[in-house]
């Protein structure tokens, strides 16, 4: 009896062997683990720039002549091709499941992505959870070359400070696969991705002789139309843009009191809301902001515990983020007629017939299309003292 | 030993004749007979009873020297003396009748006329006394209780608790365990196993609350054991065990008391067995081997809190080894980036593939825990040494094997070591090797097809008719107050498990505190 039921559990089991997909057993020391890619357009397809973790160095815990990455760079037809031709250079199977971030040559944006985000969500060793940048001005390769201080591997430095500034600097957001195939493919709301910035400042270096002068940081966002890159939003225009969509972290705001008092904000927490609104025919949309957000410091001698006072600070916020939003509004809708904010796709949520009509001439439509502004601002704290420091009493 | 050999066979076919299954009339020739079937033993003594010097013996008092307690004895010849003072009339022969009313009322007494029941009464330590012209034996218990005393036990330490441990003794085993139980309904059954050790195993349970068909059912099972020797409690458990293919332990073995008294609390049965400390307890779930007898003496919290740990220990202790090979060697892409890295940095040059690594690591310390045990204990301190450093130091630096892999090893062992039943532990230890095999072969996908075929094989089994997983498969919802968690013992209303017999309720009238704070009275 026990016998018949272990033969008949043994076909089922062996069946569910055969039912997986891929799986083969690859050791971690005969794998080279991609960390960043970059990809730049030539005149014969694609040139790959891939940083690959170089683990002796990173085991030797301190001290180490070899450089924590080893780059690889292949040109090729397809990207497939130069990916794989790697392997005619390298000991180790490149392993791509843990690539952080993949750099996009400008030139390579300006002609359109959609033939590499396909291979991307195709290509089933790449997670979906990697963020894209543009090297902004220069190519993938030149900024995969630049080793970065404080994080040994460049690529792991790309990913934690590009998801730094997007919680601390607020104006950077880090857009992963997904997010970007969602926003080409949808109507009415085209993708922005943040650029990088090779740039070199004298005093970065303590040593006379090092050439490590050079440093990336991110700046501003590239502002697409489908999948070409069209422009640049600058750092105001930036902000702009994410108080309209409502995804600023912790960004900083200040505001000068009556030309001499400058008072420092931490946003702590800013929503909006787009609504659409419609009359015959003309569709408008409404962006509601509401921001708290926290005193930082006060330069000068505004009592800013008086209600008076915060009232006419508050008023001020209004005003700074209100220009912040038009000055990219503008941008967007005159200079570079793509619709990022998605306001097409807050129209056709609330008027899918009307949509109908619009979206065939969305591209002009956009450009007249009336946007206003309802901005609340709420000081919440004052921070661990009241007044200003050195504020008077008067007696 | 012929004689004994087929004296002791029990289902012999062969019909012995009466007379020489019985005693004689003659004193003589008895002891001739007794003397001859225990090979002229040197310890047999045999002491003749004479009214003078000049008569004939009239009576014999026979007794295995080594048996039985000198004391006793020597009580025993007082009273006899005592006789032959008051019944001085100088008889041929001592009736049997006398010698039975002389020690009725005192002293425990058996009469037989077999010498098959002689001779077991001869070698459970008692004195047996034989009279001329009688065809019967009179037989007074001197057996000697000598032995360990009760000591704290070394297996199953507490910090909080009753310390006693039972001994080799079962009658003082069994003592320890009615000390505990004051009650008349705390049954003991007698039973005698192996043709040659004839050791004496007692069953226990209380009545109404141990269900009848389980005591029923082992009370039979152990009835049907037929070998020539029980010499410790696992011989019983693997007679009698549900699934004799299973690594895991269907019976509880417990050194301590308390756990045992609790046990039969519950409903369970326990079965002591003659020359070891360990008493097992039966039917024993699963999750039970989790539990320590420790639970019920530390705040309910508490309790739950050390109860959860062991639970994760038990996990640890089975996946964790598999889970690091399938990780390092099919998916490392569900590692996050850094851990990735360092993982990475540490595999760096060593010369085994992951999942020998883990094999040999492991092994290893299955060595050390193994010659931890069975090497005296005055070098112990040796291998310690020979483990942390050679082992896990020197192996590492060297980069033979990797950091990694000793953190690995480590937490499988300690967690083991936090399993509080050391059967449950090694079985645990056992199953690992089979999981790490799957993750070599299929990574992760191994290890669920092991999960999957683990949780069959423990849904499948039984501890004497009762499903292993009890109470959580089948579902029993008054079990669950003391699986997982260890609620109040006000909560625990019924007895767990589902087990029990007529007696459910655990809990009568009201509680000493209540819940309404105004019934309490408040001093200040």
């Amino acid at each position: 009896m026990i016998l018949m039921k272990a033969k008949a559990i043994i076909p089922v089991l062996l069946m569910m062997l055969f039912c997986t997909g891929c799986w083969s057993s690859r050791e971690i020391n005969t794998l080279a683990i991609t960390i960043c890619l970059g990809i730049d357009k030539t005149d014969e397809g694609y040139l790959i720039t891939k940083q690959v973790l170089n683990p002796t160095a990173l085991a030797m815990q301190k001290g180490s002549d070899e450089d924590p990455v080893v780059l690889f760079v292949q040109k090729g037809e397809n990207l497939f091709s130069a990916l794989r031709k790697i392997a005619t250079e390298s000991p180790r199977k490149m392993y791509n499941s843990h690539v952080r971030v993949v750099v996009l040559g400008e030139n390579l944006v300006r002609e359109g992505i959609k033939g590499i985000l396909d291979f991307f969500m195709r290509e089933h060793e790449f997670r979906t959870d990697f963020y894209y940048v543009i090297a902004k001005n220069t190519t993938a390769n030149e900024v995969l070359r630049i080793f970065t201080p404080l994080e040994s591997v460049p690529g792991v430095k790309l990913y934690l400070s590009l998801e730094n500034s997007e919680r601390y600097w607020g104006i950077t957001s880090a857009i992963n696969s997904i997010d970007l195939v969602q926003s080409i493919l949808a109507d009415g709301i085209n993708p922005v991705l943040p650029g990088i910035e090779i740039i070199s400042k004298a005093g970065y270096s303590e040593m006379e002789n090092s050439n490590d002068e050079k440093r990336l940081q991110y700046t501003g966002m590239g502002v697409f139309q489908e999948d070409k890159l069209i422009g640049w939003l600058s750092e105001d225009e930036a902000k702009g843009y994410h108080y309209i969509i409502g995804d600023v972290g912790n960004y900083v705001e200040q505001v000068y009191y009556n030309e001499r008092d400058q008072i420092t904000f931490e946003v702590r927490n800013s929503q909006s809301k787009m609504i659409a609104s419609c009359k015959d025919d003309k569709p408008s949309v409404y962006v509601e902001i509401e921001t708290s957000l926290n005193i930082v410091a006060v330069e000068g001698v505004l009592d800013i515990t008086k209600q008076e006072n915060r009232k006419v600070l508050k008023e001020l916020l209004e005003k700074r983020i209100k220009l912040f939003c038009e000055k990219a509004q503008k941008k967007a809708q005159q200079e570079l007629r793509s619709d990022i904010f998605g306001f097409g796709e807050v129209i056709h949520r609330k008027y899918p017939k009307l949509w109908k009509k619009l979206k065939e001439s969305w591209d002009t439509e956009y450009v007249k299309l009336p946007v206003h502004y309802n901005i609340t601002v709420e000081i919440k704290q004052a921070g661990q003292i009241s007044k200003p420091l050195f504020m008077k009493e008067k007696k | 030993m012929g004689i004994l050999g087929r004296v002791f066979r029990r289902k012999s076919k062969k019909q012995i004749p009466q007379s020489d299954t019985h005693l004689y009339r003659d004193l003589l020739t008895n002891i001739t007979r007794v003397k001859n079937d225990f090979g002229q033993s040197d310890d047999l003594t045999v002491n003749s009873f004479k009214w003078n010097d000049s008569s004939p013996s009239i009576c014999a008092s026979l007794y295995i020297k080594s048996l039985v307690n000198t004391e006793t004895i020597n009580s025993l010849s007082e009273e006899i003396s005592n006789l032959k003072i008051k019944d001085n009339k100088s008889r041929q022969a001592l009736p049997f009748d006398v010698l039975r009313a002389h020690f009725s009322g005192v002293r425990t007494l058996k009469e037989g006329d077999k010498y098959i029941d002689l001779y077991a009464d001869l070698l459970s330590g008692n004195t047996v006394f034989l009279l001329h012209g009688s065809r019967q034996y009179l037989s007074i218990p001197t057996e000697s209780t000598e032995g360990r005393s009760v000591e704290e036990p070394s297996s199953q330490t507490v910090i909080r608790g009753p310390k006693e441990g039972f001994t080799e003794n079962i009658n003082q085993n069994i003592l320890l365990v009615r000390k505990r139980i004051k009650s008349n309904t705390l049954r003991l059954e007698n039973l005698s196993v192996g043709n040659l050790t004839r050791t004496a195993v007692g069953l226990m349970y209380i009545k109404n609350i141990a269900k009848d068909s389980i005591v029923r059912e082992i009370r039979d099972r152990i009835k049907k054991i037929e070998t020539d020797s029980i010499l410790e409690g696992a011989y019983i458990e693997e007679w009698i065990k549900d699934d004799r293919y299973s690594v895991f332990p269907t019976f509880l073995s417990s050194e301590k008391p308390d756990s045992v008294a609790s046990a039969l609390l519950e409903g369970k049965v326990a079965i002591f067995t003659d020359g070891t400390p360990y008493v097992l307890t039966a039917p024993a779930l699963m999750v039970e081997f989790l539990h320590s007898s420790e639970d019920y003496y530390h705040h309910y919290i508490i309790a739950t809190m050390m109860r959860f740990l062991r639970f994760i220990a038990f996990f640890l202790t089975l996946l964790v080894p598999s889970f690091y090979i399938a990780i390092a060697t099919f998916h490392q892409e569900i590692l996050p980036t850094p851990l990735l890295v360092s993982i990475a940095a540490q595999r760096e040059g060593v010369p085994f593939p992951t999942f020998l690594e883990a094999l040999i690591m492991e092994n290893t310390f299955e060595i050390l825990r193994e010659a931890g045990i069975r090497m005296p204990r005055a070098i112990g301190p040796a291998i310690s040494i020979v483990g942390a450093l050679v082992l896990g130091q020197a192996a590492v630096e060297a980069g033979i094997i990797s950091a990694v892999i000793v953190i690995i090893v480590s937490i499988t062992a300690i967690s083991s070591f936090a399993i509080p039943n050391y059967e449950m532990a090694n079985a645990i230890r056992a199953t690992r090797f089979a999981f790490m095999i799957l993750a070599g072969v299929i990574g992760i996908y191994g290890i669920f097809i092991g999960i999957i075929v683990l949780t069959l094989h423990l849904c499948k089994l039984k501890s004497i008719g009762v499903p292993y997983l009890t109470p959580i498969a089948p579902w029993i919802k008054d079990g669950n107050t003391d699986t997982f968690f260890r609620f109040p013992f006000w909560v625990m209303k019924n007895r767990p498990f589902g087990l029990h017999g007529d007696d459910k309720r655990r809990i009568g009238g009201e509680y000493t505190v209540r819940k309404n704070k105004k019934g309490n009275q408040e001093f200040r």
